[in-house]
């Protein structure tokens, strides 16, 4: 495949209506569902599918229906302002007001400028939050409690008091079972207060919550047609169901092998 | 030629602000006064969109859908898709119509050259985005000064609880704003945001709409065009079941059985929603399931005497909104809200997640469900360390409850002078410095 590369140019106008969008390559909420290839399903790199894997034509109808779940705005139906609309003052407001595009568009630039532009250096000045905080986001979520100590007290922490001042008592006067100091977490240090404060935003695709740990319980499958448990399969397209009757509406209405 | 002194005195004249949380479904406002003590009664909520009916072919902009008597396939038109504002035509017409014209209701209706604005946006909105209605507010709108910043962070200004007479913010507060678009969790500091620990789950109140909406026209009627209806019948029978084994059980009295091995439907579950007839009834209501009617109904409906249509509603009042705990149930591939909010926390340092555990906030529409903050609480209950106290509340009104945060912060002027943008300055230096500006203010 050929590479494109758009050169920066000092005499590029961002004009309406059209942008260099970067290929993220495959999205499945906007490709066909495809027919599948059962031929060639083992020699792919992954072998055969697993047992509670997707074939590709499940996850695109997944991701299409998501897709058309968190729509806003119909495309088909445009619903005309009624009335008379003053006229924009100034000829920038005129360009914004004319605007016809939605959010996916503003979107999709975001991540394009963000590709094109170069990652910013990270700050001399204390480790950039955003840079920290990037390798911590892509690990587990669950990390499990610290370690307790034989004697917790529960409810040490008082509301609001983020230092605790605790630490100053001299260590020889309590017993070492009943100190309470593992139990409290190391007070803030400035420069990790100030680095996460000055972080700057994530863009908007970045803030995304990460999928559930791979640990975890499994999904939960459901009926395809009246949303009890999911027991069986269908033979025909792997949707699940729950017993005869709804396999015969299933089959009559949402069986994918027709889709 | 304007007489002298004018300038002066429209500069002296007190100056309101119109405190405006911009949401998708709908916009709150208010205008606040300097050193005023706003409350929930200031905030007029508007729906934030125009909806054109094909019935009695009117299109209805923002507050005369209240006038509506049809909702039948009611299309809408919304400006603000996932948390901002991408269709400035539409939304210039609703500001016009509801803040700045005649037909702007009592209480409401202000001459932007003599107000101030404070407009609440979503978090991570695209930069292109916010530079638009920074053009728009000043160049089109002329308001006299203004200022952006992200909506759920001025909740840190609300008087904390022991209340103290310090007008300083909230320390520590973990905000979860539970909205139309989706579900962001926000970590404030000293009323900063800390940007880093921001999170977002796609589900929200919009996303629960449709997918009762698909679920009833898969099992009932075709109801693809009643957003409006759906709605309604989602916020009248929902609720969130209080564990997943609950779940399970809920589940379990819902199913109809299997062929040859029927079971009674439990009625203390499953409703029957009357739907409306856009004749008689503008609304509908929901009773309890009656089988026996129901086996009636199956016949010929009365000849004579009111015809009613029924839509039973089993599982699907409790697994809609257990999307916002079990996103994966839909095959999206994000933890839920407990989840989230443990990944967002995974940012900070340890002392600080402990006192953001204390006091954490739910804000938003979907929190109005039943059993939300129950079922919160409980399945967070196990992911935090077990010395740590865990506080979970809802606010007093959900919906309005960042608009009131963000008027109290408006009301003291200290406060205001501090981070307002005046039109002169945004003339002199132009919207990028603008944009620079309000980010700075965020950090």
């Amino acid at each position: 495949m050929p590479h494109v590369e758009v050169l920066p140019n000092s005499a590029s106008v961002a004009a309406p209506g059209w942008t260099y969008v970067v290929d993220n390559g495959y999205d499945p909420s906007k490709i066909a569902i495809n027919p599948k290839d059962r031929k060639r399903a083992a020699t792919r790199p992954g072998g055969p599918r697993g047992e509670n894997e997707l074939s590709a034509r499940q996850q695109i109808a997944i991701a299409r229906r998501i897709a058309e779940l968190e729509r806003d705005n119909d495309p088909k139906q445009s619903i005309p302002v009624p009335g008379k609309s003053s006229v924009p003052k100034t000829q920038n407001a005129r360009r914004i007001i004319q605007y016809q595009r939605q959010i996916k568009h503003w979107l999709d630039d975001e991540i394009a400028q963000l590709q094109q532009a170069p990652p910013p250096p990270p700050r001399a000045a204390g480790p950039g939050a955003r840079t920290a905080a990037q390798p911590l986001r892509r690990a587990s979520t669950m990390t499990g409690p610290p370690p307790t100590p034989s004697e917790a007290t529960p409810g040490l922490v008082t509301p609001g008091i983020i230092t605790p001042v605790l630490g100053n008592r001299p260590a020889s006067d309590i017993d070492p079972l009943l100190s309470v100091d593992s139990s409290i977490p190391a007070p803030l240090r400035p420069a990790e207060l100030e680095a996460l404060l000055s972080a700057p935003p994530l863009s908007y695709a970045a803030s995304h919550a990460a999928p559930p740990p791979s640990g975890g319980p499994p999904q939960r499958q459901f009926c395809d047609n009246c949303g009890y448990w999911g027991k069986i399969k269908c033979l025909k397209c792997g949707a699940r169901i729950c017993g005869l009757e709804c396999k015969d509406a299933h089959e009559a209405t949402r069986c994918l092998k027709w889709a | 030629m304007p007489p002298k002194g004018w300038k002066k005195a429209s500069a002296a004249a007190p100056a309101k602000t119109l405190v405006l949380d911009n949401g998708a479904y709908t916009l709150k406002a208010g205008l606040v006064a300097a050193s005023a003590n706003p409350s929930y009664d200031d905030c007029h909520v508007l729906p934030n969109c125009i909806a054109r009916s094909v019935r009695d072919r009117r299109t209805y902009v923002s507050s005369e859908l209240y006038q509506c008597r049809d909702f039948g396939e009611l299309a809408f038109r919304r400006p603000v898709e996932k948390g901002f504002i991408v269709n400035w035509e539409a939304e210039k017409a609703i500001w016009e119509h509801e803040l700045l014209d005649e037909t702007a209701g009592e209480g409401l209706r202000c001459n932007p050259k003599d107000t101030n604005l404070l407009l609440m946006e979503k978090p991570n909105c695209p930069k292109e985005l916010q530079k638009n209605c920074d053009e728009i507010v000043f160049e089109q709108f002329e308001f006299r000064a203004y200022y952006r910043c992200v909506g759920p962070i001025l909740n840190a200004y609300h008087p904390p609880i022991p209340p103290s007479l310090s007008s300083l913010p909230q320390e520590c507060l973990l905000i979860i704003d539970t909205s139309y678009s989706d579900t962001t969790i926000l970590p404030l500091y000293s009323g900063q945001l800390i940007q880093a620990a921001v999170r977002r789950l796609t589900v929200g109140g919009k996303l629960l709409t449709n997918y009762l909406k698909e679920l009833a026209s898969l099992r009932h009627y075709n109801m693809m065009e009643e957003t409006y209806l759906l709605n309604e019948i989602k916020e009248a029978v929902s609720f969130v079941a209080p564990s997943a084994q609950q779940y399970t059980t809920d589940l379990e009295r819902t199913w109809k059985g299997r062929l040859g091995d029927k079971r009674a439907i439990d009625s203390s579950i499953v409703v029957d929603y009357v739907l409306p007839d856009y004749e008689g009834s503008i609304h509908g209501y929901a009773r309890p399931h009656d089988p026996v009617q129901s086996r009636m109904r199956r016949g010929l409906q009365p000849l004579q005497g009111p015809r009613e249509d029924v839509l039973p509603l089993g599982n699907e009042r409790f697994a809609v909104p257990e999307l916002l705990f079990r996103p994966t149930d839909i095959g999206i591939q994000e933890a839920g809200i407990p989840g989230a909010i443990m990944e967002s926390l995974s940012v900070l340092p340890e002392a600080m997640k402990a006192a953001m555990l204390t006091n954490i906030v739910v804000v938003g529409g979907n929190s109005l469900i039943p059993g939300f903050i129950e079922r919160l609480e409980s399945e967070l209950r196990p992911l935090v360390p077990t010395e740590y106290l865990l506080n979970v509340s809802k606010a007093e009104d959900p919906i309005k409850h960042n608009w009131l945060g963000a008027a109290r912060f408006a009301s003291q002027p200290e406060l205001l002078k501090e981070v307002l943008v005046s039109k002169a300055e945004y003339d002199e230096r132009g919207s990028t410095w603008l944009a620079k500006k309000f980010s700075w203010g965020e950090r």
